[in-house]
């Protein structure tokens, strides 16, 4: 499966017809496939607001350059969520370091009455990603979508490998993960 | 760390999201950015004239190799093996006349049309949840696809046909009263044809779904009442005969008047009529060409707009097809995978 790169807003679209509306087949496809492409983001991101763009900026790729019904479409939404939201989250290290650098405070988002819980949570959280991102892509797509609750078949379709190396190629990324966060 | 330290370090719980906002936010944004969507593409519905004669070509090897002999006599004499497949060209005109004999008939009562086709055991379709299962029923091991192109997604559903047998007996004069009726007449059945038996043979089959109907497992395709890919597998159907040849019944056939001369060249140049499963390809609407799959030589049919695809070989006493939307590499790719 060839991958989207990622793409901002305000490209326009090609030499194809933007319609008033969308076309059946792509808002079933959308209702149907939206929550899962934001819950694969999520599990990368663990940030909702961020999670929903980047899902919006899947559909918007899928929207420009494949047609809704195609088998393939919910494998490639799924692919893409995974990649997508590894790009957004380096993108993301790559500008708290530079805030860290000059020494902003960190902007601590969980609400709890207890301060050291607050702090004990980001920073695990904030390692969780930070591993993520350092993982191989593969395996850290594969992290995301077996962890959002896709099957191995829908995994092995998304990543385009066969249903049978699932279960070996995620073994090894639960085991590299574990090992970069001990 | 465990898994289930994984999935909590993850975060275990899904976010709540509100589609109908999202909708609303992406169709604002494709709007005022000018982004065109790609037209989805135009499906032919499952009943088009090419996918009615890619399931009739996949029925001649199921259905005939769906039926078994059983408690044939010494004197039975074989007369159809399958050792190889070929295609034969069939025109819209040979669809016609074929629809028009069999016209809203089952099997039984198409074949009633020259004399009498009687089910000894009848073929019983059976659904199992994996391929252990559907092997067990079969008795022997089903073979699988290990290379799916990306566009197969989710689980297959097995299905096995039992071994089953059928006689059909000729008759004149069944053959005088079905042409009769349809206000024509047929060429009369040779004495030696008149009342001889056919014994035919074959199965059990085991057929793979992916992306199926209603309630299969793991279907999540925007589409998963089409399904994406067949695999048939089936033991190579056999026919005896208590007297007639094959030799006999080609002349038979080939002498029926609605014919035409292009299916009557393509059935005359099967090199072994004994032992080439013939299976038939719409003219107008599809190709087909031999093709090399697992080492031997097999048949492939293909959709002249390239929408599907079937490939079917025959290896080991065994009859094997791939049908899905695929190209042809695609295909081949699939079929050469089955392990």
């Amino acid at each position: 499966m060839t991958l989207p790169a990622r793409e901002g807003a305000g490209v326009p679209g090609g030499a194809g017809h933007v319609a008033d509306s969308l076309s059946p087949a792509f808002e079933s496809l959308f209702r149907t496939e939206y929550a899962r492409v934001v819950g694969i983001a999520h599990r990368v991101l663990a940030d909702q607001a961020e999670a929903e763009d980047v899902a919006q900026d899947v559909f918007v790729s899928f929207y420009r350059s494949h047609p809704a019904n195609v088998p393939y479409a919910p494998a490639w939404l799924h692919a893409a969520a995974a990649h997508a939201a590894l790009n957004a989250l380096r993108g993301r290290d790559r500008r708290s370091r530079r805030e860290a650098a000059q020494a902003l405070p960190l902007d601590a988002a969980a609400v709890t009455d207890d301060p050291a819980e607050v702090v004990a949570a980001s920073e695990t959280r904030d390692e969780v990603r930070a591993v993520l991102a350092r993982l191989p892509e593969r395996s850290a797509a594969m992290l995301a979508l077996r962890y959002a609750g896709l099957s191995y078949a829908e995994i092995a379709a998304a990543l385009d490998i066969r249903a049978s190396s699932v279960g070996t190629l995620l073994r090894r990324a639960e085991d590299a993960f574990r090992r970069e966060l001990q | 760390m465990n898994d289930t330290d994984i999935a909590r370090a993850l975060g275990t719980t899904d976010p709540s999201v509100n589609t109908d906002d999202a909708l609303v936010r992406f169709r604002a944004r494709v709007q005022s950015d000018g982004i065109a969507e790609v037209p989805p593409v135009a499906r032919r519905r499952i009943s088009s004239r090419w996918l009615q004669g890619l399931a009739a070509a996949a029925g001649v090897v199921i259905v005939a190799s769906a039926l078994t002999l059983s408690g044939v006599a010494g004197s039975i004499l074989q007369i159809f093996e399958p050792k190889s497949v070929v295609g034969v060209p069939v025109s819209q005109s040979d669809l016609n006349y074929l629809s028009q004999a069999c016209s809203g008939l089952n099997l039984e009562e198409c074949m009633g049309a020259y004399g009498t086709f009687v089910w000894t055991t009848p073929p019983q379709p059976k659904e199992f949840q994996t391929r252990g299962q559907a092997s067990a029923d079969a008795g022997f091991a089903v073979q699988t696809p290990t290379s799916l192109p990306s566009s197969v997604t989710g689980n297959p559903r097995y299905g096995v046909i039992n071994r089953s047998s059928a006689t059909f007996t000729f008759s004149a004069d069944s053959t005088r009263q079905a042409a009769a009726r349809q206000n024509r007449t047929a060429p009369p059945l040779p004495a030696d044809i008149d009342g001889s038996k056919l014994f035919i043979t074959g199965g059990p089959a085991a057929v793979q779904i992916w992306g199926a109907p209603a309630g299969a497992t793991g279907a999540t395709g925007a589409y998963p009442d089409v399904p994406t890919l067949i695999v048939g597998q089936a033991k190579a159907p056999t026919i005896s005969s208590d007297g007639v040849t094959v030799e006999e019944l080609r002349s038979y056939l080939l002498s029926q008047p609605g014919i035409s001369p292009q299916l009557a060249a393509a059935i005359r140049a099967i090199g072994d009529p004994s032992s080439t499963l013939p299976v038939p390809v719409p003219a107008e609407l599809a190709i087909s060409h031999p093709v090399t799959v697992q080492g031997v030589q097999g048949l492939y049919i293909g959709d002249n707009t390239g929408i599907a695809s079937a490939v079917i070989w025959q290896k080991d006493g065994m009859m094997f097809e791939v049908i899905g939307s695929f190209t042809e590499s695609q295909a081949l790719s699939i079929a050469n995978s089955m392990r």
